[in-house]
């Protein structure tokens, strides 16, 4: 029914390598050193040396404790404590004694990327088997030292019990003798827990990265001190790509007390071109001084690239059907249309939104012993340490990338971009130099979510029955700019960036399909196109579940029942339409579905299959929407949101995720949108860019089906299902059709004036 | 010269009277709880108390707060157990945790002048605290948790 | 046609226009003459002999008791407001007070002896307060309220001379005026004051009981409210038909005492004497820029007293006739204040909601002076945006730290927040030009 287990190909090359030295569970006395050092525990930095260490996933210390090395970044996810008990869980753990360690960048972690939701999914089996590992060794030498025959021995919370005797795991690291051996085949062979045997995982529990942040005491990348740094702001040109520094003048800024000096960067790795930056001695004095900095540049192409030239650019890529990547290309759909009874065909839009992450960019880099520190927020590590290895001119294994908290990230934090400037300062200097943007430079260099422009089309045979439907996307492509290694192939050999198409490709049944996704390279070469929470999917769904609403009115159906009639589940769309369908009924059931509404307001329904089809995540939105047809200003009463995500670790954890993903949904539906002007997005800061506040939080309900399936990803599924939806709830409130992203009152007024214009 | 009192201690900050009380806490005192998100005083993750008041320290400049009592989360409870602190454990509030600091500040004010509020009082007063992870429906919930404790909100430092 | 032409081309028409203008000439002469007696005449009447100077008394030869009592006065009278200069040692003037005729620049009233009154005698101290004439006979120009000083008793001008004489002398030579002529002539405000000024005190007023009076007394007299609050004419005169109307000054507007007042709730006694003795009131608002300072000087007055400039200034905005339903406007005031939302298409309404609905919002059906309730706020009702947007751009110190967004918001964004306070929460006409008065008001300070 799924695909085969995902283990990061990485570590499971790891795994491999290990398993030719023997995959040693080294055990160590006090006194005695690491059996084998290419295994050291990467937890030797703190004081109390694991005594125990199963390769690399985790140690216990001779007084219990567990501690869990944590390779993916804390975003606000709580996957460290996720991973953790998945870890706990089938090691038996005490889960009051574990503790997690988030870890610096190193190749033995094998690629470090914490993106698409998919950590959980990526890690569950690894870090299970790990956990039961390190279970079976310990009961082993738990029953050596019980003398008790193995077969009678149990472990739970931390101890080994058999025969009415016990020993715990901290007792085992201190007496006994572990070492055990497991090849990969004997890992994979491991028996895992049933769902029914689980006493952690599905239960809530305190996320243990919470209390830092209620006392201050958390660290994030803008907090990170060392002595004798010197302060930087840099000075941003007015393009993201080609600009070049003319002349600089800090006559002004030379009155600033602390100030230092401003100097251009030299960036081998064309990171950053154009970049100036500006020192002093206090970020204070570094951020006034650069308001005073004058500098000319000689800009890229992209200062004439306005937000509609990049949609006129999409318009005419659009009409070059030799264009771009097919993603989806049954036969037989030229004949449909040219068959068919009656034909649909729209076009919608989504603008350029910030991720303003509210801790803004920074980056701390320093030198010591040949070895370039970076201390900075980010959830890719492996993606930047090329580029950084590219502009210092030195090996990657020169660079550490140092772990912190990450201030709230939607995904910028994977363009580890600006790392590069301050490393770059710190060599020109020979001193620590730490940057910090403001939130206007921030804005000026964020990876936004590119603007897009869908073209879609349907077709009814004279029984009313879809017989095909095209689906053509153009906008930036995030891993064509950032990671080209992230591409892959359409049929024909056609690379095509699936963050840029993903939901395309749904899970209706619609004759022949044929989803084509083209890189909008006008915007590729105006900025630096990003992956924002929710990517592809945000912006897709928007556009094929407001189409599916408009055929069904074009069908003279019930939204709800057409979609349903969709989803038959046949061929590749067998298995994950059904759960699809489910959780469709069970929202439209909790919502209300097909009750009469007060005046003026109506239900929306959506529903996606989350980030890709490799991970379905199957979720389900109805919003209740009141339009206001004298100021057509738009009220979201309620939403509710049914997702089907597998097996839930945890359950308080997943209903964060929804809220927050929701939320977010929703801010981009109605609030969030900016547009290019001459090379730079015109909105840069809260007086003028206006993300969800408080007061706006409409009612929320939210359920998640109980299930046993594979575990799938939730961080940004429900983010795709609200704007579609709400847009689906403004037709049935005052029939208005809006088919661009945000949704402003200006564009329900026109579409008001058009009323039931089809 | 500038002399302030930080968390019950007197702190000299020899820095431009213009210099926003956000980085004098933040770089002078290395206090880094206290956060900078915006700048314009748009997202409330630099709030901080001015004797006893909410106040966004990234517009506020230290010359205006001569000789008065400045109180940062670090500051709000000896051992991080404020009643709001607790809350927002118990109701699982942070996700990212950045704006947090900022939040529990600016609800400390909250339960301050309305010991039970409403959620017209959360609204009005919370809107300022900008949450990117749109961790709202638990903030909300961590204060009414907070004010139906029963425990006395104790007096800052 | 061009009477040169004209001359040339018509000798009777030459002949007589010439008898014409011989006429009028020869009247304008007399005319000329007559205005020039008739100013002979004013100024002659006007002229005052200077006064010999004399040694500073020893500070000893003041009992404590009447240098503090002049103390008082001089924070009634608030004089540092004008005579201390912004960073400037105190009383030793130097401070520009713009004028539509140039700039005036206040005088040292420490008795440093070649700067300052240091040789003033009592006499010449009681005659500039109360003639507007400095100790060498000349006029001082009405930028020094002698039109209200005029009313003040001898006890109290023997008190403040005592308070100034006993002030640390400071050597600060007067900056030059920059008056154009004929405007610099001292000897024209002769005219001046023949058109504008009644000497002497106010008779006290039967009609009004003891506090009214006491009141009418400091209020007219030393406070010199009027100064402020009364609209002048083309030559710089309080036009006595409108008093207390309000009027713009430099970066401020001093608002209409009267019942004209816009502010949504009167100004009854009670919420007077708060204001005046705290600065704040949560029924109206806060005492910014000049106002903050008139407080400042309050500081040291008796209750008393500002209870009977409250009486008065209750009786001058006719408060206790008003008709307004307080517990409804403050009812719907709140109500206002408890909606907050993005949900709007106003700019402005967003930047409310970030910006300042954490402070601003009230509830529980009263407001509270910490938490500054708009919707009833004096400066949002303003003829003039002045107030608010000084305000907005610089913050405020009381009642609690208001921090000031001239850095954080661009024109155009205060602009649309002031518009937004003003059309939600006043029933007052829109103000014009916002944007532009921002840019004004950015100049300030």
């Amino acid at each position: 029914m799924h695909d085969s287990i995902p283990v990061s190909p990485g570590r499971r090359g790891f795994l491999i390598a290990a398993a030719g030295t023997g995959f040693t569970l080294a055990f160590l006395r006090a006194d005695s050193s690491l059996a084998d050092s290419k295994l050291a525990p990467a937890i030797s930095e703190q004081e109390a040396a694991p005594a125990f260490d199963p390769g690399i996933w985790f140690g216990i210390g001779r007084d219990g404790i567990v501690t869990v090395n944590i390779a993916r970044a804390e975003v606000g996810q709580h996957i460290g404590t996720a991973l953790a008990r998945i870890v706990a869980e089938e090691l038996e753990a005490d889960w009051d004694k574990v503790r997690l360690h988030y870890v610096d960048s190193d190749p033995r972690w094998g690629p470090m990327v914490t993106a698409g939701s998919r950590s959980v999914w990526q890690d569950f089996d690894p870090l299970s088997r790990a956990g039961a590992a390190g279970r079976i060794a310990l009961i082993e030498e738990g029953a050596r030292l019980l003398r008790v025959p193995v077969a009678a021995c149990t472990a739970k919370k931390g101890v080994v019990h058999g025969r009415g005797r016990s020993v715990s795991y901290g007792e085992i690291v201190r007496r006994g003798k572990l070492a055990r051996h497991y090849t990969p085949e004997q890992l994979q062979a491991i028996v895992l827990k049933t769902p029914q045997q689980r006493t952690l995982i599905g239960q809530s529990v305190q996320a243990l990265d919470i209390p830092s942040k209620t006392d201050g005491s958390a660290v994030y990348g803008i907090d990170v001190q060392v002595a004798g740094m010197v302060h930087a702001r840099p000075k941003i040109p007015p393009t993201r790509h080609g600009a070049k520094v003319v002349s600089i003048d800090d006559t002004a800024a030379r009155k600033i007390k602390g100030y230092i000096g401003a100097a251009a960067l030299n960036d081998p790795s064309n990171t950053v071109p154009g970049w100036v930056m500006v020192y002093a001695d206090s970020y204070a004095a570094a951020s006034r001084a650069a308001e005073l900095v004058q500098v000319k540049w000689r800009t890229g192409a992209a200062a004439h690239v306005s937000e509609q030239d990049i949609l006129a650019y999409a318009t005419r890529q659009l009409h070059d059907a030799s264009l771009g990547a097919r993603v989806v290309d049954d036969g037989g759909l030229e004949q449909a249309f040219k068959g068919a009874a009656l034909t649909l065909e729209r076009h919608y839009t989504t603008s350029t939104v910030l991720h303003f992450e509210l801790e803004p960019l920074n980056a701390l880099v320093q030198q010591i012993d040949g070895i370039w520190h970076v201390h900075a927020g980010n959830q890719a590590p492996s993606l930047i340490l090329p580029v950084l290895a590219q502009a210092l001119k030195v090996a990657q294994s020169h660079i550490v990338l140092h772990t912190y908290l990450l201030g709230g990230n939607m995904g910028r934090r994977l363009n580890g971009d600006y790392c590069v400037p301050a490393a770059l300062a710190a060599q020109a200097l020979g001193r620590p130099v730490k940057l910090i943007c403001t939130r206007a430079d921030d804005s000026h260099v964020d990876s936004p979510r590119s603007p897009s422009l869908q073209h879609l089309r349907l077709a009814f045979d004279g029984a009313g029955k879809v017989i095909a439907m095209q689906h053509e996307a153009s906008a930036g492509w995030p891993a064509q700019v950032m990671f080209p290694a992230w591409l892959v192939k359409d049929k024909q050999g056609h690379p095509y960036d699936p963050s840029a198409i993903a939901g395309a490709d749904h899970w209706y049944t619609v004759g022949a399909q044929r989803v084509r996704t083209v890189s909008n390279d006008q915007a590729n070469s105006s900025f630096r196109p990003g992956w924002l929470r929710g990517t592809g999917p945000a912006w897709t769904s928007w556009a094929v579940e407001s189409f599916m609403d408009e055929a069904a009115q074009a069908a003279k159906a019930d939204p709800l029942d057409f979609r349903l009639s969709l989803l038959q589940g046949k061929g590749r769309n067998a298995g994950g339409a059904e759960r699809l369908a489910h959780v469709l009924r069970r929202a439209a059931e909790k919502a209300g579905w097909g009750a009469a509404m007060p005046a003026d307001t109506g239900l929306g329904i959506a529903a996606t299959g989350g980030q890709e089809r490799g991970m379905p995540t199957w979720t389900a939105c109805v919003a209740r929407v009141r339009v206001d047809r004298k100021t057509c200003m738009v009220q979201v009463e309620k939403l509710t949101l049914v997702i089907d995500a597998g097996v839930i670790i945890d359950p308080d954890g997943a209903l964060a995720q929804a809220e927050g993903g929701a939320l977010l949904g929703l801010s981009m539906a109605l609030h969030e949108g900016t547009a290019f002007l001459n090379g730079a997005v015109k909105d840069s800061n809260l007086n003028s860019y206006l993300p969800l506040r408080m007061a706006d939080v409409p009612e929320l309900d939210i359920e998640f089906i109980c299930s046993t399936e594979m575990a799938t990803g939730l961080g940004e599924p429900p983010v795709t299902v609200v704007a579609p939806a709400i847009g689906n709830a403004i037709f049935a409130a005052v029939a208005a059709r809006v088919r661009h992203l945000p949704i402003r009152p200006e564009a329900v007024l026109k579409a008001l004036d058009r009323y039931g214009a089809v | 010269m500038h002399n302030i009192i930080v968390n019950g201690q007197p702190l000299a900050a020899d820095v431009d009277p213009q210099t926003p009380l956000l980085w004098v806490l933040r770089e002078v005192a290395q206090l880094t709880g206290t956060k900078f998100g915006c700048g314009i005083g748009m997202c409330g993750a630099c709030t901080v108390h001015v004797d006893g008041r909410a106040v966004r320290s990234c517009i506020t400049p230290v010359a205006s707060v001569e000789a008065c009592a400045i109180t940062t989360i670090e500051g709000l409870s000896p051992d991080g157990k404020h009643p709001l602190q607790q809350a927002w454990i118990a109701a699982q509030a942070p996700q990212c945790g950045y704006c947090q600091p900022g939040q529990i500040m600016q609800a400390a004010t909250l339960l301050r002048d309305y010991p039970q509020p409403t959620d017209a009082n959360i609204d009005a007063v919370m809107s300022g605290n900008l949450c990117r992870c749109m961790a709202y429906v638990r903030i909300r919930k961590a204060i009414k948790l907070a004010a139906a404790s029963g425990q006395e909100m104790p007096p800052h430092a | 046609m061009p009477f040169a032409v004209c001359c040339t081309a018509c000798p009777a028409c030459f002949e007589w226009n010439y008898r014409l203008i011989k006429k009028i000439v020869a009247g304008l002469s007399i005319l000329l003459a007559l205005l020039l007696a008739l100013a002979g005449v004013v100024a002659a009447y006007y002229w005052r002999p200077a006064l010999a100077p004399i040694n500073p008394p020893p500070a000893e030869t003041f009992s404590r008791q009447l240098v503090e009592q002049g103390r008082v006065l001089a924070g009634i009278g608030n004089c540092a407001a004008c005579h201390t200069a912004k960073d400037g040692a105190d009383y030793a003037g130097g401070r520009g007070l713009a004028s539509a005729f140039g700039t005036i620049y206040a005088t040292n009233l420490t008795p440093d002896t070649q700067t300052g009154i240091g040789r003033w005698s009592l006499a010449a101290f009681q005659r500039a307060m109360r003639e507007g004439v400095r100790r060498d006979g000349d006029h001082l120009y009405p930028a020094f309220p002698y039109t209200h000083f005029t009313h003040v008793n001898d006890a109290d001008l023997t008190a403040l001379y005592a308070y100034f004489m006993t002030r640390p002398p400071v050597y600060a030579a007067p900056r030059a005026n920059t008056l154009p002529f004929p405007l610099n002539l001292r000897a024209l405000q002769a005219g001046w004051k023949l058109l504008y000024f009644k000497p002497g005190a106010l008779a006290p007023d039967a009609a009004h009981g003891q506090d009214w009076n006491r009141g009418r007394y400091l209020a007219e007299g030393l406070a010199h409210c009027a100064a402020c609050h009364t609209p002048r004419n083309a030559l710089g005169a309080e036009i006595a038909s409108s008093a207390y109307l309000g009027r713009p000054m430099v970066h401020w507007y001093a608002p209409a005492l009267t019942s004209a007042n816009t502010a949504p709730l009167p100004w009854t006694k009670d919420e007077l004497t708060a204001f005046l003795r705290t600065g704040a009131t949560a029924l109206h608002g806060v005492a910014a820029g000049p106002m903050s300072t008139v407080v400042e000087g309050l500081k040291g007055a008796p209750d008393s007293d500002v209870r009977a400039l409250a009486i008065y200034f209750a009786d001058v905005a006719a408060a206790e006739h008003s008709k307004t339903d307080v517990d409804a406007v403050v009812k719907a005031a709140i109500a206002h204040s408890q909606k907050v939302s993005l949900v709007d298409n106003d700019r402005g309404a967003s930047l409310y909601v970030a910006a300042c609905a954490a402070c601003h919002s009230n509830s529980d059906g009263r407001p509270v002076a910490v938490r500054p309730e708009l919707s009833l706020n004096s400066a949002v009702s303003l003829p003039d945006p002045a107030n608010l947007l000084q305000v907005i751009l610089h913050g405020s110190n009381k009642p609690g730290l208001m921090p000031g967004f001239a850095q954080a918001l661009s024109d155009a964004d205060i602009a649309q927040l002031a518009a937004y306070l003003r059309r939600s929460r006043s029933s007052q006409p829109a103000w014009p030009e916002l944007e532009a008065a921002v840019v004004r008001a950015r100049a300030a300070q």
